[in-house]
């Protein structure tokens, strides 16, 4: 399974895409009888109404924003990672362990030294995958699909034993030492530094895309493989790379959820974001800077599918419908058949 | 004798390209037909027409007196034709029976297995066949596969069966087998037409063949007393114009040293390529064309030893062999040589290694240079390369790999498919690189081309090369024999 995206004219086919899934939502809204601008009007506002509110939006979309460029970057490469969830979850994990086996007094090393230690899980964790695939030849798709499974019980198993707060009715660490919280940092806003963090990051993931002989030869292996041996790139080793650098972005998104929002590591805490990441890097073109609108629209959904809930009576999860109807229509405008 | 078919006036072209030009054919009932003639002769475009997989641009087909057009492969099935690919329509989980009755409207709606499986069995017995009807086609070996294809033919009632280089994945014994079944059904009155390069298989079992070159009939003759040699000559044409004459130097230094070169589709390619030499190699397509080439520029893997000016390089990496002066023009462009989805800039710097950071303006300016250097006709340097024809295409790899004034190139089909002005333009190029002391391995299906520009000629048959002939001592006879796999 390759993806090819018509390059030609990709903004406005994604804008249509989403104006178009807005449109059938604002028509499912109405057959459920509610106004659809009431609902959308109050979803914008539960979103970005107030700052509090808008720093929760920030905070949702900064998971996928970090793991989306990662999946992009993978996805540009040719190599289909679907391993994200995994890698957040282990992440996650990686920076609880690394914040409770090594507590430090002065928060900035404190908090490095446990978001170095989500990104290494990450990584490690994109390893086991890319190591399978390589050595064994077994399809990306289904190693990254299948290890998704192994790391969320792996995470469990962890906080039913060494990681788990003893007396809790319910899987989870102990809470994290104050000085590795993420402070909140955005002047005016309830949010945590993770989105500024992702933004910056997206833009050198943009620069090692285009300005670098690696991000170069991983656009050639995503183009063609054949070509990508001709020229004499090694396969092997952009598929290393592109591995590492994702399942890192991934795990940093996990410690950041981790030291953020929960302050401790909770079973499930992030069920679902590898998954949205992979829709929210093709909503970005799989261009990371663009990953950045496309995880905010899904950060300000999300923020904003409560408050539509509470004030009109539209489900919540109607939220998941329009990223549904989203990805459907964003692929269906961007994606073409490599054969044309 | 009543012809069973009958095509008359057969044209049709492709772009400038007269695929077939006013061909004629005869099949009688009884008889087996040998279909002779080169790559791109216009034996397959003549069967496709036959068959209606393509419309002819003008001439007509008639079969059992009645006249074809504007029919469909399916119609072409139900008037008596049966064609057998080179490669078989197969589905290989299913068994024999299976297979016969898929597509088949007389298998009946609600399939009648037993019935079909005890049709098969009598025809297996009738024609020698030895095909159980509940094999698995996965298990089945390639000669036996084939027979599972002749039988659905005998079974439709094909009048007519067209075979297409049926004997080219055969083993001998295999061969045989197929041969004393081509001559069953001749005793039952159905017509043959039999594709192949092969000239033994051609004098064994046709009655008569005809040969074709460049789109025409260039001869037809009953086989019994017709010399190999003769039918050698009829394929491979006789007036050969030089374009680029050689010059008479004497050779230089040994450039590219290859002994023993083995490996999937190669069975020991030896060779000495000099300084200021172009080495043609002339071949059928699928005798090791694609793996000598990728194996010597490193996309491949293969046993035996590749010296490149002094060094060893069969273990080396493909960047590596670059570096040593190895330029390499693959036959593949769609996939390999060029990046369609990137910019010509971008292509033009394909094979850059130098440095960790691009440099855009740079590369746009030295991609400039090249398209005004080898003539690449495009709106600019950021132009996509799909946008691009074929021969503006080829022309930014041929400026890549020369440009870097390699010592040793590889160059594969590297004219194919290209008007004739750039044919002449990628011509130019390599016998200009040649004159300033680079060696060249020409590589090419085309005969003519190879004739042209080759100070020696090798003939690649069988993975191997059967011989090599310099200039002066050019024998068409004996390469048509080589190419047709008479060592």
């Amino acid at each position: 399974m390759r993806f090819a995206i018509a390059r030609d004219s990709l903004l406005p086919r994604i804008a249509l895409a989403v104006a178009l899934s807005l449109l059938c939502a604002a028509a499912l809204i109405a057959l459920s009888g509610h106004n659809p601008f009431t609902a959308f009007a109050a979803m914008l506002d539960g979103a970005a109404g107030s700052p509090h509110q808008f720093g929760v939006a920030l905070n949702k979309s900064t998971p996928y924003l970090l793991a989306g460029s990662g999946v992009a970057l993978c996805f540009r490469a040719g190599v289909i990672n679907i391993g994200a969830e995994g890698q957040i979850a282990v992440g996650g994990a990686g920076a609880a362990a690394t914040a409770l086996a090594w507590p430090i007094d002065s928060p900035l090393p404190a908090i490095l030294l446990a978001l170095a230690g989500g990104a290494v899980a990450g990584s490690a964790w994109a390893a086991v995958a890319a190591s399978i695939h390589l050595a064994r030849h077994v399809h990306e798709v289904l190693v990254t699909l299948l290890l998704n499974f192994v790391a969320v019980l792996l995470v469990q198993q962890a906080l039913a034993g060494p990681l788990g707060e003893f007396g809790a009715g319910f899987l989870q660490s102990p809470k994290m030492p104050a000085p590795v919280w993420l402070p909140r940092a955005i002047p005016g806003l309830d949010a945590h530094p993770g989105f500024i963090l992702g933004v910056v990051l997206a833009a050198g993931l943009s620069f090692l895309l285009w300005r670098t002989r690696f991000g170069f030869s991983l656009r050639v292996a995503g183009a063609s493989r054949p070509a990508a041996l001709y020229a004499g790139f090694s396969v092997a080793r952009i598929t290393w790379g592109v591995m590492l650098l994702s399942g890192a972005l991934a795990g940093l998104a996990g410690g950041i959820e981790v030291l953020g929002v929960q302050r401790r590591l909770i079973e499930g805490f992030s069920l679902g974001f590898g998954f949205k990441a992979v829709t929210v890097a093709l909503l970005g073109a799989l261009e990371p800077l663009a990953v950045v609108p496309a995880a905010l629209f899904v950060g300000l959904l999300e923020a904003g599918s409560l408050s539509m809930q509470r004030q009109v009576g539209v489900p919540s999860s109607m939220v998941a419908v329009i990223e549904g109807l989203t990805m459907l229509f964003v692929l269906a405008a961007t994606v073409r058949r490599r054969t044309a | 004798m009543v012809p069973l078919l009958e095509m008359r006036g057969i044209v049709r072209t492709f772009g400038a390209v007269r695929a077939n030009d006013g061909i004629d054919l005869d099949v009688a009932a009884g008889r087996i037909v040998g279909l002779l003639g080169e790559n791109g002769s216009g034996k397959s475009t003549l069967m496709k027409l036959l068959f209606g997989m393509l419309p002819p641009d003008s001439g007509t087909i008639i079969f059992k007196g009645r006249e074809l057009s504007g029919h469909r492969p399916a119609e072409a099935m139900l008037a008596g034709l049966a064609m057998i690919h080179q490669h078989f329509m197969l589905i290989e989980a299913m068994s024999v029976v299976d297979n016969v009755m898929l597509g088949w409207p007389a298998a009946g709606k609600l399939l009648r297995r037993a019935a079909v499986a005890n049709q098969i069995r009598g025809a297996s017995a009738r024609f020698g066949l030895d095909l159980d009807p509940d094999a698995k086609v996965a298990n089945l070996p390639l000669g036996r596969r084939q027979r599972v294809e002749i039988l659905k033919a005998i079974l439709r009632g094909a009048d007519l069966l067209i075979l297409d280089e049926p004997t080219s994945n055969l083993a001998p014994a295999e061969v045989a087998g197929l041969l004393t079944i081509l001559r069953r059904l001749r005793e039952e009155g159905r017509g043959i037409v039999f594709i192949t390069h092969k000239l033994p298989e051609v004098l064994d079992v046709c009655d008569e063949v005809v040969v074709l070159r460049a789109g025409r009939v260039a001869g037809r003759a009953p086989v019994a007393g017709v010399s190999r040699a003769a039918l050698a000559e009829m394929m491979v044409g006789r007036d050969t114009t030089h374009a680029h004459s050689p010059d008479p130097r004497p050779p230089g230094a040994v450039r590219l040293a290859v002994r023993g070169l083995r490996g999937p589709g190669l069975a020991g390619v030896e060779f000495d390529l000099h300084a200021g030499e172009i080495l043609g190699v002339a071949g059928v397509d699928g005798n090791g064309q694609i793996e000598l080439a990728d194996t010597l520029a490193g996309l491949r893997r293969g046993e035996g030893s590749i010296v490149l000016n002094g060094q060893e390089i069969a273990r080396a990496s493909v960047a590596a062999r670059m570096q040593a002066g190895l330029a390499y023009l693959p036959a593949d462009r769609a996939q390999t040589s060029l990046v369609r989805a990137m910019t010509i800039a971008e292509n033009f710097g394909l094979r850059d290694h130098a440095g960790f950071l691009l440099h855009p303006a740079a590369r746009t300016a030295h991609a400039k240079e090249l398209m005004t250097a080898y003539d690449v006709r495009a709106p600019g340097p950021q132009t996509v390369a799909a946008r691009l024809s074929g021969g503006n295409a080829q022309k930014i790899v041929v400026g890549r790999e020369l440009d870097r004034a390699p010592s040793v190139v590889i160059a594969h089909q590297a004219a194919w498919g290209l008007d004739p002005g750039a044919t002449r333009f990628v011509l130019d190029r390599v016998v200009d690189l040649r004159n300033r002391g680079a060696a060249v391995l020409y590589i090419s299906s085309e005969l003519e081309e190879v004739l042209a520009i080759g100070d020696r000629v090798a003939v690649l048959s069988g993975g191997r090369f059967a011989g090599i002939l310099s200039r002066d001592k050019i024998d068409l006879g004996q390469i048509g024999l080589w190419m047709a796999g008479q060592a």
